[in-house]
């Protein structure tokens, strides 16, 4: 990292002239663009995701924008510093990544009407304000396929941190999906109550195999369990945020990645062109803002077959996982044979389907 | 029977870093210095062990490189304290929040890249029958906890210089008026607590997750530091309650995953439970109240000799 | 060859009192720069972004401010448990005790309004802390419990606590299954200070526009919080009793003081302080709980009562400049691309400075000749 000559004078500026309102750009038609995130950028997952969405708008725009970031950004008071900080940097577009900068975002973007936010997989917009978000259940559903194919045992485990609707979205997602192989295929979510704690993590896999799991996912940022799983040798475990399998070149059957960058340049054009406007985009595998990496060569043909019709069919509208006759986990049903449930009713699940043997 | 085995090989794993870096407390507080650096100290070691067998493959070095790393992180503390007669709370704690910075910071460039687990001592075949897999399959870390268990239990118990250790735990004026160097004996015991936070952080990468994660070690640093009073200051208590504290992090996990009546008691409960534990244990032994469970009289006092 | 000593002076120094804070800041900014420059940025540079930038902007006044706030408010109750030789290191849990007791009064009243809600909030959430301090308390004053230990692991189990009351009971019903509470009823917000509020000043209150419209009232408070705590400290017969027992414990123990009290009073006044902290913060910035809410306030805090040398003028001092050291870091990762954990690194090495500092209060430095050091360590 360099430091950029703008910076200098920057500073030799601030102290000398009590600059009100943040730094002037120095004649610079730049488009600034700012991202913060809630974690840290080599968290090797979700926040590590999104910084490589910014590196993708910076090398395809080039000398047309500026990006900046600040990570580890708590929630509340300091997010809301930390918005109004790029705002006075002299950012037009902001991107907010975490669910729970919500409110500050909404605040903020009253203060300055004239920058566009855009708000990460959140409920809240506003004029100046558009939400976005990814279907990563879509790519849960092609785990889950190969899952009912390859598990011997018929029973996988999921590691999650919170029970929040996307981690319930995508344990049911992945359930369906093997259970359309695998009928009496099972899941078994376990709660680990943080996002970053590799060994416990280590541990929560490694109970998961020792009582007859033999595929292991998770939503929780890093490769701990595909760790675990490649030194047990059970039958595989999947890539989540990004592709993880140096840490598990035999292991990993297929990754799913976050791919923020295609969102992020639209964007950004938008704001250049001037023809941003705020929107509510949930875009998955047809606009390849969730991508899945190559199959590993153990993957069977016939399991290979499936997923690509999942994936296949969920790009182009013939699938969509989430469509009836859906039970829950005790049995009811809860979607009607050929009914497809809604973005809002997904978006905020918090019951679990057949097959998932939930936790309390 | 299986299932048995592999709760205690991951019992083992989940309490062998607590037991290392509490042991290194043990020492630390009997010499009656509180040093509640050992998370930071841990996440150094953590660190540059990484980054060592990341570099070498060669798992005894990055060992003895975390254990460097964790002396030299606590030689601040023990200047701080022993030559400048800081406040032990706060210089212990400061010492958290530099290791928490310095080893993100250094870390930064190693977060996506794998490493080799270190190997277990004995040949795998060997470890094949269930009863050898629990005895002998592990690495080494594992049987040097259980071996430095021993160890330090008899310096302290059995030997003049754990003698001394002692008496300037219990009594610094008077150790100091026999002869003895309050100081001396003092960074020795600091710099001996930070070789096992260090060794301990490195068990991190080594042993449990063969990766590098900033804040890895996730609070285990404090565990050790409550455990080292809920073995009210013994070595051989440490043992049980370092395999104590294993189990029920180790249980909570297989409980979970395995259903069952227990998997009814909410997640945030289980995370609550090793500190609560603690606290009933603390509880518990100050109602026992008899000499042998009190604290280093001078624990946490700052010594200036000439005074 | 010439040699250093250490010499005990028959009185602390006033002046190093004061002065070692000051110069752990400005040997932290030196140590900044070079450190900075090591690894390969312009050290000047960042030293500025971060120290500099945010005083120089008085936008950033407010913010200061608004992070400032806890900081003081807990770090002043820390400062007379730590005089009194009460190590309360668990205010980050009586901080978020405090915040839920507050957040259970904003449910519990939603939809009712009224002036009282505010007050009633603030009430529980101070009773809060003081019931999780009373816990450390207890145990040290009947069964001789280390009160570092208990106090924090308490914070951990409260930080498990919040998970639970939003993931179950307190889930917001329209929060899309995101485990958070509610937003709070306008009455129960915090409200910010505006321009009229500076009335008596007239006209010139208008200079004040744009520069007070994002400070809570929790900000005026904690200053105010903090100048009564000095007064008590230094003006009463009980501030006289928290530094006795502190200072000289036996003494204090013939003086007729009682220890246990004493425990008690700070380990109260410590809690009910940082319960405060978090009520003020809950219902001011955030306006609802939530899973991010512990952000370690009731740690730097602990640093903050040291910088401020347990004297609450100091702390309103000591969190002011902690308050730099974050919003500038910040600052400085947009403008330079510094990485976040040099704030971590600053604050620490601060802190060491600052520790190292102390021998000067009570010894001098003295030079002499090898032949002459008779008698030193």
């Amino acid at each position: 990292m360099t430091l950029s000559r703008r910076t200098f004078i920057k500073v030799g500026g601030a102290a000398l002239s009590l600059p009100l309102l943040g730094s002037t750009a120095f004649g610079q038609e730049k488009l600034k663009i700012g991202f913060i995130y809630v974690g840290s950028i080599n968290d090797n997952g979700y926040n590590y995701a999104h910084n490589q969405g910014r590196i993708f708008i910076q090398e395809q725009l080039g000398e047309q924008v500026e990006t900046m970031f600040v990570e580890n950004v708590a929630e509340g008071p300091d997010c809301e510093r930390v918005l109004r900080e790029l705002a006075q940097q002299g950012c037009k577009l902001i991107f907010a990544t975490s669910f729970g900068f919500g409110d500050s975002v909404i605040k903020v973007a009253e203060e300055f009407p004239d920058i566009a936010f855009e708000h990460a997989t959140g409920y809240m917009s506003g004029p100046n304000v558009g939400l976005y978000n990814a279907r990563f259940h879509e790519g849960r559903a092609i785990c889950g396929i190969i899952a009912g194919h390859m598990s011997q045992t018929g029973k996988a485990g999921y590691i999650g941190s919170f029970p929040i609707p996307e981690v319930v979205m995508g344990i049911n997602s992945f359930t369906l999906a093997a259970r359309k192989i695998n009928p009496e295929f099972t899941l078994t979510p376990v709660y680990i109550s943080t996002w970053n704690d590799p060994a416990k993590e280590a541990d929560a896999a490694r109970a998961m195999i020792d009582q007859g799991m033999d595929i292991i996912a998770q939503h929780t940022d890093g490769p701990a369990a595909l760790q675990v799983a490649a030194e047990r040798g059970i039958i595989g475990g999947f890539g989540q945020g990004a592709d993880m399998s140096a840490f598990a070149p035999d292991t990993q059957l297929t990754a799913i990645i976050d791919n923020w960058g295609p969102h992020y340049l639209a964007s950004a054009k938008a704001v250049l062109d001037g023809s941003w406007a705020p929107g509510n985009t949930w875009e998955g595998l047809k606009e390849e803002v969730v991508t899945m990496t190559p199959y590993h060569s153990k993957v069977p043909e016939a399991a290979v077959k499936d997923a690509e019709a999942m994936r296949l069919g969920q790009i182009d509208g013939s699938v969509a996982i989430f469509t009836g006759p859906i039970k829950d986990h005790t049995g009811v049903e809860r979607v009607a044979a050929g009914v497809t449930m809604t973005d809002a009713e997904l978006l905020s699940m918090d019951w679990y389907v057949e097959g998932v043997i939930p936790p309390a | 029977m299986d299932l048995t085995i592999a709760i205690i090989v991951t019992v083992v794993g989940a309490s062998t870093p607590i037991l290392i870096a509490a042991l290194g407390e043990l020492v630390v507080e009997r010499a009656g210095v509180l040093n509640l650096g050992v998370e930071g100290m841990m996440l150094i070691g953590a660190v540059v062990g990484f980054i060592v067998q990341f570099h070498t493959g060669q798992p005894l070095l990055a060992l003895l490189a975390a254990a460097v790393a964790g002396v030299l992180s606590s030689l601040i503390f023990g200047f701080l304290t022993l030559s400048l007669s800081a406040n032990q709370t706060a210089t212990g704690l400061a010492l958290t929040i530099f290791g928490t910075g310095f080893s993100a910071l250094i870390g930064a460039n190693y977060s996506a890249r794998p490493v080799p687990l270190m190997d277990s001592v004995l040949p795998e075949t060997i470890a094949d029958h269930p009863i050898a897999r629990v005895l002998l399959g592990y690495s080494l870390p594992v049987y040097f906890a259980f071996f430095m268990v021993f160890a330090v239990w008899f310096f302290l118990k059995k030997t003049r210089s754990g003698l001394i250790l002692r008496a300037v735990g219990e009594n610094d004026h008077s150790a100091h008026s026999i002869g003895y160097s309050v100081l001396g004996v003092r960074y020795l015991a600091i710099m001996f607590g930070g070789a096992m936070a260090g060794i301990a952080g490195a068990c991190f990468p080594l042993l449990l997750t063969p990766q590098w994660a900033e804040g890895m070690t996730a609070g285990r640093g404090w565990i050790a530091v409550a455990l080292v009073v809920f073995a009210s200051w013994r070595p051989m208590r440490l043992l049980f309650g370092a395999y104590l504290f294993g189990l029920v992090m180790t249980m909570e996990v297989y409980i979970k995953a395995g259903g069952g009546l227990f998997s009814a008691i909410p997640a945030e409960l289980w995370a609550a439970l090793p500190y609560l534990a603690t606290i009933v244990v603390l509880v518990l032994i100050s109602l026992k109240r008899d000499a042998s469970t009190n604290a280093p009289a001078c624990l946490g006092r700052p010594f200036m000799p000439g005074n | 060859m010439m040699q250093f000593r250490l010499e005990k002076r028959a009185e602390p120094s006033k002046f190093m009192l004061y002065a070692t804070p000051i110069a752990a800041v400005a040997l932290t900014m030196l140590v900044g720069v070079i450190l900075f420059s090591a690894i390969g940025y312009n050290g000047f540079a960042a030293v500025g972004e971060i120290f500099l930038t945010p005083l120089t902007n008085p936008y950033k006044w407010q913010e200061l401010g608004v992070k400032a706030a806890p900081l003081i408010i807990i770090g002043v109750g820390l400062s007379i448990a730590y005089r009194a030789n009460v190590w309360n290191i668990g205010a980050e849990g009586q901080y978020i005790v405090g915040a839920l007791a507050a957040t259970w009064v904003a449910l519990a009243t939603h939809g009712q309004g009224g002036f009282w809600i505010l007050p009633l909030m603030a009430v529980a959430g101070a009773i809060a802390g003081m019931a999780y301090a009373a816990i450390p308390a207890f145990l040290k004053t009947k069964l001789n419990v280390n009160e570092i230990l208990t106090s924090l692991m308490l914070t951990y189990a409260s930080v498990q606590l919040i998970f639970f009351l939003i993931r179950g009971p307190w889930k917001d019903p329209m929060g899309i299954g995101f485990p958070q509470s509610r937003r709070f009823d306008v009455a129960a917000r915090l409200p910010n200070l505006t321009v009229e509020n500076f009335g008596f000043l007239g006209d010139g209150a208008l200079i004040l526009k744009g520069l007070v419209e994002r400070v809570h009232y929790g900000v005026p408070l904690a200053i105010f919080i903090a100048l009564v705590v000095w007064f008590i400290m230094t003006r009463t017969v009980f501030g006289y009793r928290m530094r006795v027992v502190g200072a000289a414990p036996h003494a204090a123990r013939y003086g007729g003081f009682s220890q246990n009290k004493t425990i008690w009073m700070a380990m109260l006044v410590s809690g009910g302080l940082a319960g405060l902290a978090g009520m003020l913060e809950v219902a001011g910035p955030f306006q609802r709980m939530v899973p991010g809410f512990a952000t370690n306030y009731g740690f730097t805090a602990i640093i903050v009562a040291f910088l401020g040398r347990l004297n609450p003028l100091g702390v309103i001092f000591a969190g002011f400049v902690l308050a730099i050291t974050f919003v500038g870091g910040q600052i400085a990762q947009t403008t330079m691309g510094l990485p976040d954990e040099t704030t971590g690194i600053f604050q620490a090495l601060m802190m060491f400075l600052l520790l190292a500092g102390d021998i000067l209060i009570k010894y001098r430095i003295r030079r002499v000749q090898p032949d002459a050091r008779v008698g030193a360590a």
